[in-house]
């Protein structure tokens, strides 16, 4: 055997011992890949989604005594906080009429693509907590996140780009355990894309290197690699190391391929906002996010928001301001992605998910603010075929609790999974002495059959 | 005669139920354990049932739950792991059938579990290789010969220190004893950085609390330099064990001992949420309970904190009895020496007094240039007149004074109780209160309440305490205890060979992986006890064996008939772990800084590195002044729980949320990436290369492989490597580029980062 078939035999065994080798679903999947919007912050469920006239009619007075009964957060006290009515106006949008505030124009039109979930709720109402439960169904982290889990089930579409790609404005609060892999190998850990050419870190050669000297070395190394090997014949873990390295230098190609815009028509560009002041960089994220789903990478949870002001949780001080800029930000943006993955045909396979850690108090925080609130938010889907125009379950009238259809984020994340084929019960890792579930013993009201049925 | 024969019958019967109940189902429902309410010892007891309701109906099979749940049919299934025989059943079915009789005597016998009984020293072997043989045998597989004695050399190294020996280590190895050498490994101080490192991924250690602010914890280094120590002096395990869960109570004068309570401090916190101090204080003692039942007792409590555990006999009850242990135990600071820290103390309030006075003096100055709309350092002191600048520069010398001789506190952090009575323990949910005491499955009973004798004269002790943890440690390490020297001479074991006789090191239980090798694994706890816990004295059984020895180059049936070497044929070959990879590439390119102890070291990363830190770089990410100290061992790194160094956490160094037993090994691209781009690697290469490119071709390549892969380089490798550096030096330009190249292709390379 030549040195080069040597070599393509040693490739060829090291991907089938791939981990990120494709696998088949528990069932059939409606959705190839995942879009997963994360609104980081908390944004505010009754000034977007949740129409709730109550509170403009009580504006100023405290809520009556059994609704403010049990419920808790950092910074105001519900028995004593006035209520204060939206700011924002809601119309009616689409054939359904579902109703959605003025500061998601962009969104709005595409309501009849749309399952709105109005009654989700949890119980962390700090942000890392919060992050952590929606993406790993724990407030503590360390757990693996939806992204991990999706991709340890379902392996990758891609050679060439990581299965899990996360997208984000900086550092979040919940730092990088919110999309990490936990227990699970590393190999299902999210890679961060930053902004640039270069998207994943050390993917650049060493300054001054030209990609044939970056090969030569890689050449020595790998000869070094095969006569090490020859030495060593079927040591599977030795031939990943090999194959890893080509995988790296093949990234090195297509990854910043990936990330390159430049390639896209005028009118794309124009859709997503970008060359616009308020809306090129998230316009970029989502185009970004597009590119990424058209080349197979399986799931791809894009922040908007970081850690330090820049976010939704400036409606602490300032409701107005930070939604009006944030909104400002992503609403033209995400409407565009729906539109341009439509248009690809991208919609049919692809999940697109809107959500933030929790929704904001319907009381007033000081003088222009919201408080976290996690007993009650809002949060849609689109795409993957699910039966848009419809909402599941609603809130009280303050917007405080559900009302009907309560959702967890464990029936988030079994809804998610299930819509790629996975069963939640069946998508398990052993574990400090346990078969380990993203849900653990919860998602019993996973609710694809509500997204599908028409 | 026929009614004689048929009691005799019914006797027997009840006698083969008895055996049935007793190894199969006795294990959880005793009227000490009573899992889910249900004891099945005595016969009015299963009469009875458990929260389920009668267990066992006489003459009725279908109404007996017994029968349902090992016949497996409906939604009870017992026992959880392995099903019950189909002659086991029909002994059962019959007995029920039967009236259930139950003999005279039945007492309760020794747990099942083999994990629960006292390890005995097997007969069959006075050496660790007599006890591998019969597997190999019976798996049809021959051990392998001895390994070549550089290849031993390195193995050695690595596995001891962490570290790759250097040529001369290797050559010094060629021509010594295998004997004086493991002395010698084992009596430096690189061996307790490498095995401190193991106990530290255990004991789920970092500087930092978690969470999104994840604060600073105070001295936790304190413990790290404590736990390294511990190894290099070969503290006794059972002493190891006292001294980390209470050393405060067992030795209450000696501050080093009290150090090892440390050992609760390094876990996560959120105690920076001060609005939700319930929660923390539950999820604290959470964390204490898991961390202690898994890391010295290899059980996974955790199940039982929600309910009775379901595969292993840990009910509910158990967890908060351990809980309770915990109760009255609060994080203090340590006084390392009595006169320093008070002594400190004293100076660190005249500090504070001081610099409320220097910052409000500063203010003064600079008053009326902010007044004037000046912000920020460089424009306020453009506008100071020369009187006010001189102000400043006087106070700025009163500060450089005041940092003078600045040195670390003499503090450790640790536990203590907040005094000799503790707050109750109740089980949630269902307001039964407990004692504090041990897991019952394992014979343990409550804690003694202890009275202490108040003085009446003289000072009053700093700090009474209840005892509750001492009399866990003791309780712990014992040599009654079944778990405690098997679980830690199989995790010694693991470390050395890649995979335990247990292959779940923290999982004893029912759902934990049996033991390839049982007796191996109680001839060696035997012999751990009776070498008084020394852990280096097991290092020299095991690494004095032939099995450790062998080559590591699986046979063509090994490959395919124990993939996993589970037999041990071989050696098992394996990749560096993160912290070796980058403490190798230091050493390799001669820039390794070997100090030892310390406040941990943070080095500096790029922008994009830093991209994940949460907060304010300049706040969560305070680069160590002195450049010597960033090339010092992984070890005394700072670990940060919600970032890890992304060199170290692509290499699977472990999450810090949790106890750690085995690391995950991966290989993916972004590691490629890392090592062949990033910034360590290349600045390690740099300084190397510019060392090299003094040398003519021939030194140089030679060079290279002496220091990176400490062997002399083959003819062909020799020729290979001079023809690369002609065509790099051509296409970069310079020589010193080219000889860089050759380092990183080294660096890179297989040998480099794979032990065979």
């Amino acid at each position: 055997m030549g040195f080069g078939a040597a070599a393509a035999s040693a490739l060829l065994q090291a991907e089938t011992a791939n981990p990120l080798a494709p696998k088949a679903p528990h069932q059939p999947a409606r959705a190839k890949s995942v879009i997963f919007l994360f609104m980081h912050g908390g944004v505010s469920h009754i000034d977007t989604w949740d129409p709730k006239p109550e509170l403009t009619r009580l504006s100023g007075q405290t809520l009556p005594p059994s609704f403010a009964k049990g419920l808790k957060t950092s910074r105001i006290d519900f028995t004593k906080a006035i209520i204060r009515g939206s700011p924002w106006k809601f119309a009616k949008h689409g054939q359904s009429g579902i109703e959605v505030s003025e500061l998601f124009p962009h969104m709005a039109r595409h309501v009849d693509e749309m399952v709105l979930v109005r009654s989700c709720h949890g119980d962390a109402f700090d942000h890392a907590p919060a992050m952590y439960l929606l993406s790993t169904g724990s407030q503590f982290p360390g757990k693996p996140c939806l992204g991990s889990w999706a991709v340890y089930g379902l392996g990758s579409e891609n050679r060439n780009l990581p299965a899990f790609v996360v997208i984000s404005d900086g550092a979040m609060k919940s730092g990088p355990q919110g999309y990490g892999a936990g227990y699970l190998p590393a190999v299902y850990q999210g890679t961060m894309f930053r902004a640039g050419q270069m998207p994943i870190l050390d993917l650049g050669s060493p300054q001054g290197l030209s990609s044939e000297a970056q090969r030569r070395t890689l050449d020595l190394m790998q000869a070094m690699n095969r006569r090490h090997l020859e030495a060593r014949p079927g040591d599977t873990e030795l031939e990943a190391r090999i194959a890893s390295y080509e995988l790296a230098f093949r990234m090195q190609a297509t990854a910043p391929e990936a990330v390159d815009l430049s390639g896209e028509t005028e009118a794309t560009k124009n859709l997503y906002g970008i060359g616009e002041p308020q809306t090129d960089d998230f316009g970029r994220k989502c185009l970004l996010a597009r590119r990424l789903v058209e080349r197979g990478v399986r799931f791809v949870q894009l922040y908007s928001g970081t850690h330090l002001g820049d976010d939704w949780d400036g409606a602490h001080n300032d409701l107005v301001g930070s939604h009006v800029k944030m909104a400002g930000k992503s609403d033209l943006p995400i409407a565009a992605l729906l539109k341009d993955l439509a248009g690809r045909g991208l919609l049919e396979t692809t999940l697109v998910v809107w959500a933030s850690e929790f929704g904001r108090t319907p009381l007033a925080e000081g003088a222009k603010g919201r408080d976290h609130h996690p007993y009650a938010f809002s949060l849609w889907m689109a795409g993957a075929g699910i039966s848009g125009g419809r909402v599941l379950g609603s809130t009280d009238e303050f917007g405080l609790r559900p009302r009907e259809n309560p959702i967890t984020a464990h029936d988030v994340n079994a809804t998610v999974l299930r819509m790629m084929g996975l069963d939640h019960t069946r998508l398990t890792y052993f574990y400090q002495g346990r078969d380990q579930r993203l849900t653990d013993v919860h998602g019993e009201h996973e609710f694809t059959e509500f997204l599908l049925k028409g | 005669m026929r009614a004689i024969l048929f009691l005799a019958a019914l006797s027997a019967s009840a006698q083969d139920a008895i055996e049935v109940l007793s190894a199969r189902c006795w294990q959880c429902h005793t009227s000490k354990l009573a899992m889910s309410g249900l004891d099945l010892t005595t016969r009015e007891a299963a009469l009875k049932g458990g929260s389920r309701g009668a267990s066992v109906v006489p003459g009725d099979t279908g109404a007996s739950l017994i029968i349902q749940a090992v016949e497996r049919k409906g939604k009870l299934i017992m026992p959880p792991a392995a099903p019950l025989a189909a002659s086991e059943i029909e002994v059962l079915r019959r007995w029920v059938e039967t009236g259930a009789r139950w003999p005279k005597e039945t007492a309760v016998k020794e747990p099942s579990w083999w994990a629960f009984r006292k390890p005995v020293r097997p007969k069959s072997g006075n050496k660790i290789d007599d006890f591998l043989q019969a597997g190999l045998k019976a798996a049809g597989l021959q051990p392998s010969p001895q390994a070549g004695k550089a290849a031993l050399a390195k193995r050695l190294y690595y596995d001891l220190h962490g570290l790759p020996p250097t040529a001369e280590q290797v050559q010094e190895f060629l021509r010594d004893s295998y004997e004086n050498q493991v002395e010698k490994l084992l009596a430096s101080p690189r061996y307790g950085e490498k095995w401190g490192r193991h106990w530290l991924d255990l004991v789920r250690y970092s500087d930092t609390a978690g969470f999104e602010l994840d604060s600073y914890i105070a001295d936790a280094w304190r413990y790290r330099d404590w736990v390294i120590r511990s190894f290099n002096e070969d503290k006794p395990y059972d002493r190891f064990i006292r001294e980390q869960l209470a050393g405060d109570e067992v030795a209450p004068e000696d501050p080093v001992a009290q150090t090892g309570t440390g050992f609760f401090c390094v876990g996560p916190n959120r105690d920076m949420f001060p609005d939700q101090a319930d929660i923390n204080r539950v999820e604290t003692l959470t964390d204490f309970v898991d961390t202690t039942a898994g890391v010295f007792q290899g059980l996974t409590f955790g199940c039982a904190r929600c309910h009775d555990h379901k595969y292993d006999p840990i009910p509910q009850r158990d967890y908060y009895r351990l809980q309770a242990v915990f109760a009255p135990a609060v994080k203090v600071r340590v006084p390392l020496s009595r006169l320093d820290s008070l002594g400190w103390e004293r100076q660190e309030n005249v500090y504070e007094i001081r610099l409320r006075e220097i910052g409000e003096q500063i203010g003064r100055i600079q008053e009326r240039c902010k007044k004037e709309g000046k912000a920020g350092d460089e424009k306020i002191r453009a506008c100071l007149n020369e009187n006010e600048a001189g102000q400043l520069k006087a106070v700025e010398k009163e500060l450089v004074r005041m940092f003078t001789n600045y040195r670390a506190k003499p503090f450790a952090c640790g536990v203590t109780d907040v005094g000799d009575y503790s707050p109750n323990t109740v089980i949630p949910g269902k307001g039964e209160e407990v004692k504090a005491g041990f897991p019952s499955a394992l014979g343990g009973g409550d804690i003694p309440e202890q009275s202490f004798e108040r003085p009446t004269t003289g000072p009053i002790p700093l700090t009474p305490t209840t005892g509750r943890r001492k009399a866990l440690a003791d309780w712990i390490a014992s040599k009654e205890n079944p778990l405690t020297a098997r679980v830690m001479v199989n995790r010694i074991w693991q470390y050395h060979f890649g995979r335990g006789i247990v292959a779940t090191p923290s999982d004893f239980g029912t759902r934990g992986r049996a033991p390839s090798h049982p007796e191996l694994l109680d001839w060696l706890a035997v012999e751990f006890m009776q070498r008084g816990w020394s852990v280096k004295a097991m290092h020299r059984l095991i690494l004095h064996s032939a099995v450790y020895k062998q080559a590591a180059q699986p046979s063509k049936p090994a490959r395919e008939k124990d993939p996993e070497n589970i037999w041990l044929s071989h050696f098992r070959r394996r990749r560096l772990d993160a912290e070796e990879l980058r403490d190798a590439v230091l050493a390799a390119t001669g820039r390794l800084n070997l100090k030892e102890g310390g406040r941990a070291v943070v080095p500096p990363l790029s922008e994009e590195e830093l991209f994940n830190l949460i907060g304010k770089a300049s706040e969560q990410w305070i680069v160590t002044g002195d450049e010597s100290e960033h090339t010092r061992r992984s070890v005394y790194l700072f670990q940060k729980r919600t970032f890890r160094l992304p060199m170290l956490e692509v290499f699977d160094a472990p999450e810090s949320m949790l106890t750690c037993s085995r690391r995950e090994v991966s290989t993916t691209a972004p590691q490629a990436l890392t090592f062949l781009n990033g910034a360590f690697v290349m600045k390690q290469a740099r300084a190397f290369g510019a060392e090299l490119a003094e040398k003519h071709d021939a030194e140089l390549v030679q060079a290279a492989w002496i220091r990176v892969l400490a062997r002399e380089p083959a003819a062909a490798e020799a020729e290979q490597a001079r023809g690369f550096l002609v065509a790099q030096q051509k296409e970069l330009g310079s020589r010193q580029a080219a000889a860089v190249e050759l380092v990183r292709a080294l660096l890179n390379s297989n040998e480099f980062a794979y032990v065979d």
